[in-house]
């Protein structure tokens, strides 16, 4: 199939828009349920993303909360906003943008690979902590939902095709629309 | 030159099936909330004097050693008086929350008689529940200190009333020829302040050993005597010698006295009386131990005669 047919590129965005809307969906899961049960010599102790971070904070590990709340809260929810908007205004940006709104592109593909941080951080910690009464961690089903949202925003970055962004024909009155 | 193909313009179909993901999406989260919903019990709130170790998202609610709960929130009430603290009971435990449930507090407690909830030493306080079999509540006050141990076992409660309490508490034993047989189950000064009224509970196989004419005496601690004719120590066991403890003996009269219907008061003397600890009287027990006792007894090897 020919890549410049400016249905296909029509199309790269119907998917690519299809996939972060799921994307979008599963967030709110991934945020409200909890991602991890630890349990210390008795004590159970379930924890969401955000009650996660606030624990690192007030023990002091400053370093740590802000790199879980970029990696799991910020670059999500950027990511997922960069996308929308490069989604909703694909076919209207003047041309001159084009370049700017490439390397948006190419930061919205780059950065998304580090929210998996957490999902990373849940397997170790459930790998590694398991001493029976002492310890163990068990994953919840909000990492499941955690986890989609980064591969889904990952598969809707990579389903946008930039080179829509340099199309003149199909940004003004679209001739592709059923006539 | 080659003329360009006839364009085929494909057009992109009306409802892509791409976007069966999102509808999917929709369709996982959802079920995801539900289910987390739907293993949600009811939450409650409990009022305490004292919220000392109690922590939210950490104190958990046991019942018989499980935990069934976690808490949620403690605040201060408004007029200062104790604290709430919101509670959230597992689904399958949701029966807990009955509007005559009792909750209290455990906290460690080193006590002549045990050692008590030392495991709260390094978890933290916990919760703990006896369930009651009213409607569902959601408010309730809590209890300022652990009831006494539940007795599952039926058996009967007499009343003693004694002139002074010695090192009787709660959960100390009664004995009958030095054998448990029961547990002091609440002390308490009498209404008119001339004594003081001890309830105690006699387990079920034994309940025949305590006849109208029975007589207690307190069994705590040690009695030293010194006189010209020497010295003599009363001791009883040790355990009731740190914990306290009751002992009962039966007049061995026949015809025995008929047994003593539940809640009988009887006096509680300060020591025995040498007769008391002579009586023998024959009644029969069904203590798990008699059985046992039985096949004992077949299984004696005769004396090896030497040659």
């Amino acid at each position: 199939m020919n890549p410049d047919s400016p249905s296909n590129g029509l199309r790269s965005i119907s998917t690519s828009a299809a996939l972060a809307t799921a994307s979008a969906v599963m967030l709110v899961p991934a945020n409200l349920l909890p991602v991890l049960s630890t349990q210390t010599s008795g004590q159970a102790q379930t924890n969401t993303i955000f009650s996660g971070v606030v624990e690192l904070w007030s023990q002091g590990l400053w370093a740590i909360a802000v790199i879980v709340f970029s990696a799991s809260i910020v670059i999500p929810a950027l990511k997922l906003g960069g996308l929308a908007w490069l989604l909703l205004n694909a076919r209207r940006i003047p041309r001159a943008d084009a370049r700017k709104w490439a390397h948006l592109y190419a930061v919205l593909d780059l950065i998304g690979r580090w929210s998996m941080l957490d999902v990373f951080l849940v397997t170790f910690l459930t790998g590694l902590i398991q001493f029976g009464l002492l310890a163990t961690v068990e994953p919840r089903s909000g990492i499941v939902a955690f986890a989609s949202v980064v591969v889904l925003t990952m598969l809707a970055t990579q389903a946008f095709d930039p080179r829509m962004l340099w199309r003149e024909d199909d940004r003004h009155p679209s001739p592709v629309s059923p006539s | 030159m080659k003329t360009a193909d006839t364009p085929k313009i494909s057009r992109a179909p009306a409802f892509p099936l791409i976007w069966l993901v999102p509808l999917l999406a929709v369709a996982v989260a959802g079920w995801m909330g539900f289910r987390e919903l739907r293993e949600r019990g009811p939450e409650i709130t409990i009022d305490f004097k004292d919220g000392t170790g109690v922590e939210a998202g950490k104190t958990v609610l046991e019942h018989k050693g499980v935990s069934v709960g976690m808490v949620k929130a403690v605040r201060l009430k408004h007029d200062l008086s104790g604290v709430s603290v919101v509670l959230r009971i597992d689904k399958d435990a949701a029966e807990l929350a009955s509007s005559d449930s009792q909750f209290w507090i455990v906290h460690p407690e080193i006590g002549f008689s045990g050692v008590h909830g030392l495991d709260t030493l390094l978890t933290g306080s916990r919760l703990n529940v006896r369930p009651g079999k009213g409607a569902p509540a959601q408010q309730f006050t809590g209890l300022d200190k652990t009831p006494p141990p539940e007795i599952s076992d039926k058996g009967r409660t007499f009343v003693l009333q004694g002139d002074r309490l010695g090192s009787l508490t709660t959960g100390a034993p009664v004995f009958f020829r030095e054998f448990k047989v029961g547990t002091v189950q609440t002390t308490w000064l009498g209404g008119d302040s001339t004594g003081v009224l001890i309830r105690i509970h006699i387990d079920t196989p034994y309940v025949d050993l305590v006849r109208t004419s029975t007589r207690f005496w307190n069994a705590g601690g040690f009695d030293f005597k010194v006189s010209l004719l020497g010295a003599e120590l009363k001791d009883t066991s040790l355990e009731s010698l740190v914990a306290g403890g009751v002992s009962f003996a039966t007049p061995d009269v026949e015809p025995l006295a008929p047994p003593a219907p539940d809640g009988t008061q009887f006096k509680l003397a300060s020591q025995a009386e040498k007769e008391w600890q002579s009586w023998a009287p024959k009644i029969p027990v069904k203590s798990p131990e008699s059985i046992s006792e039985l096949s004992a007894k077949i299984e004696t090897v005769p004396a090896i005669v030497k040659p």
